[in-house]
């Protein structure tokens, strides 16, 4: 049987090849984080912090638009992370959690609020806060791409999805704190928008570059 | 587990049969996965033939997974699938964590290797060619790769190579004879060739695309 034979010629082909690079997720995330924060060191250097943030920082609105895609951002990535082995099948209901408690806040505000509400939901940077946490998530997704391909994902599309969606939110909670819009209408649309963004680019990028 | 396992089936005669031999069967599995697991953790410390004697022993087992899911597939595609996973576990063995079951890893990435190569084939029945080989008509035989398209393709790596892969490929010399005009050696003749070979596979695939 010759189909027997090559297969055996396989196995010592492969025995005889060094072992490949490890993958690492602790490394993974801590590189990513590195890269987004630094960016957004970069970002604050140049633009910085909202000049009222000492005051601004009782309201819980303010806390909540750092505070929530922080929290998004700190499941997606173990989610991610998770399903980054071959084995890691994941639930991606704690997701749902900050989501849905952002969510909470723009509804609840959508009730109170006594102005005309579109106009705050448009707000005056809505192009500004789009554009900036998408260019900054730019090079830590790429990185987080670059360093998963050593993983095995089963889901490819799903893993890059998740690795979007926590770099993403990683910037929004940093951008938060340059932002002065503190209405939950204007910040739980838009930065949801760019994060969205940010994890469609991910499953994009896991479907070209994380299939294996 | 195992050490349970074991005691379970030597020590305790009164239990029913059944029992008894249900604990030696979960015995054998649980000493098979620490054979498994210590082979793939010397592999992936660098112990080659740790590695060749872990592929040899789950190969019986990606082959059950592979039959198992394979109806619409001739059967001597089976064997490319179980390289094709052969490969894979060459190349993602790193992402098995050593306090991890090696088992639920090693189907998963089965698994997923096994769904992915049916894909690739397509979800098309394959019939055996040669139950229809007096009804197909015969002049359809040189269409797929005709000489133009490989002088085109042999005209997009160097010289060298091409002329090799000419003499070897298409005139039917052997290796040697074929680097010995060029003055290679039988051994560089091979990596030249099989460079040039992997090169133009490359971009048939890009033009079949």
């Amino acid at each position: 049987m010759t189909t027997r034979q090559t297969t055996d010629d396989l196995i010592r082909d492969l025995a005889a090849r060094p072992a490949p690079a490890r993958f690492h997720p602790t490394a993974a995330a801590g590189g990513m984080a590195s890269l987004a924060a630094l960016g957004l060191g970069l970002f604050f250097a140049g633009l910085g912090l909202r000049a009222d943030m000492a005051g601004a920082w009782q309201h819980l609105a303010v806390q909540a638009k750092t505070v929530l895609p922080a929290l998004l951002s700190v499941i997606a990535i173990w989610l991610a992370l998770r399903s980054a082995r071959p084995e890691g099948h994941i639930k991606a209901w704690p997701l749902a959690v900050p989501i849905a408690a952002a969510l909470a806040l723009a509804l609840q505000r959508l009730v109170v609020a006594d102005g005309p509400r579109l106009a705050e939901l448009m707000g005056n940077t809505a192009m500004a806060c789009l554009a900036s946490i998408t260019l900054l998530s730019a090079l830590p997704l790429a990185a987080g791409i670059v360093l998963l391909r050593r993983a095995a994902p089963t889901r490819p599309v799903q893993t890059g999805a998740l690795l979007g969606i926590a770099v993403g939110a990683f910037v929004a909670g940093g951008y938060a704190l340059h932002c002065t819009e503190d209405s939950p209408l204007f910040f739980v649309s838009w930065y949801g928008m760019a994060i969205g963004l940010v994890g469609a680019s991910g499953a994009y990028l896991g479907h070209r570059f994380l299939r294996w | 587990m195992a050490a349970f396992a074991a005691s379970l089936s030597r020590d305790c005669p009164a239990l029913p049969m059944s029992v008894r031999v249900l604990a030696s069967g979960m015995e054998d599995r649980l000493q098979q996965d620490d054979l498994w697991e210590t082979l793939l953790a010397r592999a992936n410390d660098g112990d080659g033939a740790a590695f060749a004697r872990f592929l040899h022993i789950v190969t019986p087992t990606l082959r059950a997974v592979i039959r198992r899911r394979g109806g619409g597939l001739p059967p001597d595609q089976h064997e490319d699938i179980l390289q094709e996973v052969l490969l894979a576990i060459h190349l993602k063995r790193q992402t098995w964590r050593r306090d991890a079951p090696v088992r639920p890893w090693l189907y998963a990435l089965t698994r997923y290797k096994v769904v992915d190569a049916f894909r690739k084939r397509g979800a098309t029945v394959t019939l055996p060619i040669e139950e229809f080989a007096d009804v197909l008509p015969e002049e359809n035989a040189a269409v797929p790769l005709t000489d133009r398209d490989t002088e085109v393709m042999l005209g997009l790596i160097d010289a060298r190579s091409a002329g090799l892969v000419r003499a070897v490929a298409l005139d039917g010399k052997s290796a040697e004879e074929a680097g010995a005009s060029l003055g290679l050696s039988a051994g560089a003749t091979r990596v030249v060739l099989h460079r040039a070979m992997r090169r133009l596979s490359g971009f048939a695939e890009r033009m079949m695309k």
